[in-house]
């Protein structure tokens, strides 16, 4: 490796799949591979370690998909930058030319790679959500990754029981604890509306985690959550739309 | 089947005059060719002509039946006449035009089919009108003939002109009125015989583009780190895909079937690595038996893709098929991913609804594909007549 070799972090389930790419990459001129893994949690945990300058990061992987990890990895200050590969996928493929997202066809050819690494450039807010949204199938994350100064941490959808929207961040609160989110309410709102619910103008609730919505003073109601000892308010208009929610699940 | 057609499958099958082969040898080729040899031109414009062939059983009877039908609507036009006075006269004409009718029209298809729809229509008119100026003819011939014997003349015309004029009239309308219907209905079931074989054209299975550019790519790797593994690899591809081109009507041995399948296997094991185990159960089922083209192949892939794929320790696909009630019965069964994605791409339904269909088009009512889904497993099952 010479000293002024950008690396890359080479992502994908599929052995023959990684020990190509590494060749490949192993030749370029100027380029040298940093490592190499075969699922999306391994990666947001190799960036952190490697802080590679290119992530050569395959779509359809058990567990992650590849556009799940490109969206946590946006919570980085200083994100790698992102060349897609794929063998055939028809919906990712709209997205990326949608979104002028990089990406490389497998088998891979030498001199598209080279072309690919040259221009490749970190994901923006917009074209992250872009993908998220064209990619219908892919849609709602499994995971949501906050920042622990420099490393990725990853939360399960599952394990957390809501979201709170305070002045700047939203506070995730999950089953280990409580993390600060670099994300919107309202676009957490719009992914993950068949987990959640809101329940009052800064508070989204996940379903799975109600105990019981009972009566709090006069009017009011509030909604106790497993787990948690204080019950969150709810707002007077949020009680019909969460009534239905607690019906149907 | 047709008189005419048999007649002329029979001088088929008579060996060409010029030709100096012994006449056992020659009928032997003959009979071995009608069972195989597509139909002759003469056969194929028959089939495909739009007045159906009137000597056929079904057809005489429908025109007995058009006759008394429109008998008994003239008769019921005429409320001064005696009903079933009336209606006896009517019948008892109408019946004789029509059966005379059928067999002219019998005679001269074969002759018709050669001309133009146009040309046929024209003719068919003219050979109808005919005929029924014959039939009329001579029912007045018979009328005068049982006036002279002093029988009774209530059963039979009296005015000739009139009468024959009125006949004409109404050939014509009648005539009219069916062809056009026969060529209606004939434009209609050419329409669904292309239809349906287009159907099936589009239903002849293929492989996902998934697999073949991922195939491509494990090739691409091996090709430097295995090339005894590659070369095979490239064997095996090849031997899938002359299967997928085979033409789409004829079944395979269900050995032939089980060996694509396992041949598949080995490629996607390339790339999948320790990830993909399959336990084939297959003992029992009957090699020989007839199973429609990749029935199992496509059940395999299907596990793959939306199983073992979706796995990050990958897992156990099961092959098993056993004989119940004279019926073959394959299921496979792969793990599903715990939190998979909640929509699954509509791929897998497509690929299910496709062999369920061909199997459908092949058994009709006899063959059938179920899906058994819990939250760990997805098992599919294939059941078929054993047909040897």
């Amino acid at each position: 490796m010479s000293a002024a070799a950008r690396h890359v972090l080479i992502v994908d389930d599929e052995l023959p799949a990684r020990e190509r790419l590494q060749r490949l990459v192993a030749e370029l001129p100027g380029w040298a591979v940093a490592g190499s893994c075969s699922n999306g949690s391994d990666a947001l945990a190799l960036v952190g370690k490697l802080d590679p300058a290119v992530l050569l990061l395959d779509i359809r992987m058990p567990g992650m998909t590849g556009i799940e990890v490109a969206r946590h990895l946006g919570a980085l200050e200083r994100p790698p930058a992102i060349v897609f590969t794929t063998a055939y996928d028809e919906y990712a493929l709209q997205a990326f030319e949608a979104q002028a997202v990089g990406y490389l066809l497998k088998p891979v050819r030498r001199e598209r790679l080279e072309e690919a690494l040259k221009h490749a450039s970190r994901l923006s807010t917009p074209q992250l959500h872009g993908l998220a949204t064209q990619e219908q199938p892919l849609a709602a994350r499994q995971h949501v990754a906050v920042r622990v100064r420099d490393e990725l941490k990853l939360i399960p959808v599952k394990e957390i029981r809501y979201f709170r929207a305070d002045q700047k961040y939203v506070t995730v609160r999950h089953v280990r604890g409580e993390d600060l989110l670099d994300e919107s309410l309202r676009t957490l709102e719009e992914e993950f509306a068949n987990e959640f619910v809101r329940i009052h103008r800064s508070v989204l609730v996940a379903v799975a985690h109600v105990e019981a919505l009972e009566r709090s003073g006069e009017e009011g109601y509030a909604l106790r959550l497993r787990g948690e000892a204080e019950p969150l308010p709810v707002s007077r208009r949020q009680v019909a739309e969460l009534r239905k929610r607690l019906a149907g699940a | 089947m047709s008189k005419t057609g048999a007649v002329e499958r029979a001088a088929e099958d008579r060996p060409p005059r010029s030709t100096l082969v012994p006449p056992a040898l020659a009928s032997a080729a003959g009979g071995r060719a009608a069972g195989v040899a597509p139909a002759s031109p003469l056969d194929a414009s028959l089939d495909d002509f739009f007045i159906p062939d009137f000597c056929a059983t079904r057809m005489v009877f429908a025109v007995v039946l058009i006759a008394e039908l429109l008998a008994v609507t003239l008769s019921l036009a005429r409320p001064a006449a005696a009903f079933l006075t009336e209606l006896a006269r009517i019948s008892m004409f109408l019946q004789w035009l029509g059966l005379t009718s059928a067999a002219v029209l019998c005679y001269a298809r074969p002759r018709l089919a050669r001309l133009t729809v146009a040309q046929s229509s024209v003719a068919v008119f003219g050979l109808l009108m005919v005929n029924t100026a014959v039939i009329s003819a001579l029912a007045l011939w018979a009328g005068t003939g049982f006036g002279a014997a002093g029988i009774d003349m209530a059963l039979f015309p009296r005015e000739h002109w009139p009468f024959l004029l009125r006949n004409e009239g109404i050939c014509v309308i009648v005539t009219a009125l069916l062809l056009r219907y026969f060529f209606v209905t004939h434009q209609w079931q050419k329409h669904v015989k292309t239809e349906a074989h287009s159907r099936i054209e589009a239903l002849q299975a293929r492989i996902r583009p998934h697999f073949l550019f991922n195939s491509m790519n494990t090739i691409a790797a091996l090709t430097r780190t295995d090339p005894a593994r590659a070369e095979e690899a490239v064997e095996d591809l090849a031997d899938l895909f002359r299967a997928t081109l085979r033409d789409s009507h004829s079944p395979l041995r269900l050995k032939e079937e089980l060996e694509l399948t396992r041949i598949y296997q080995r490629i996607e094991a390339l790339r999948l690595g320790d990830r993909l185990k399959v336990t084939w159960d297959v003992a029992e089922l009957p090699m020989r038996a007839f199973v429609p083209g990749l029935t199992v192949q496509p059940l395999l892939e299907n596990a793959i893709y939306h199983g073992i794929e979706m796995l990050e320790g990958g897992g156990t696909v099961i092959v098993s098929g056993r004989v119940v009630a004279g019926e073959i019965e394959i299921s496979v069964t792969n793990p599903v991913a715990a939190n998979g994605p909640a929509t699954e791409r509509p791929g897998n339904r497509l690929a299910l609804d496709n062999i369920r269909q061909r199997l459908a088009l092949a058994y009709g009512g006899r063959g059938s594909l179920t899906v058994e889904q819990s939250p760990e497993q997805y098992r599919v099952t294939v059941r078929s007549p054993f047909t040897e």
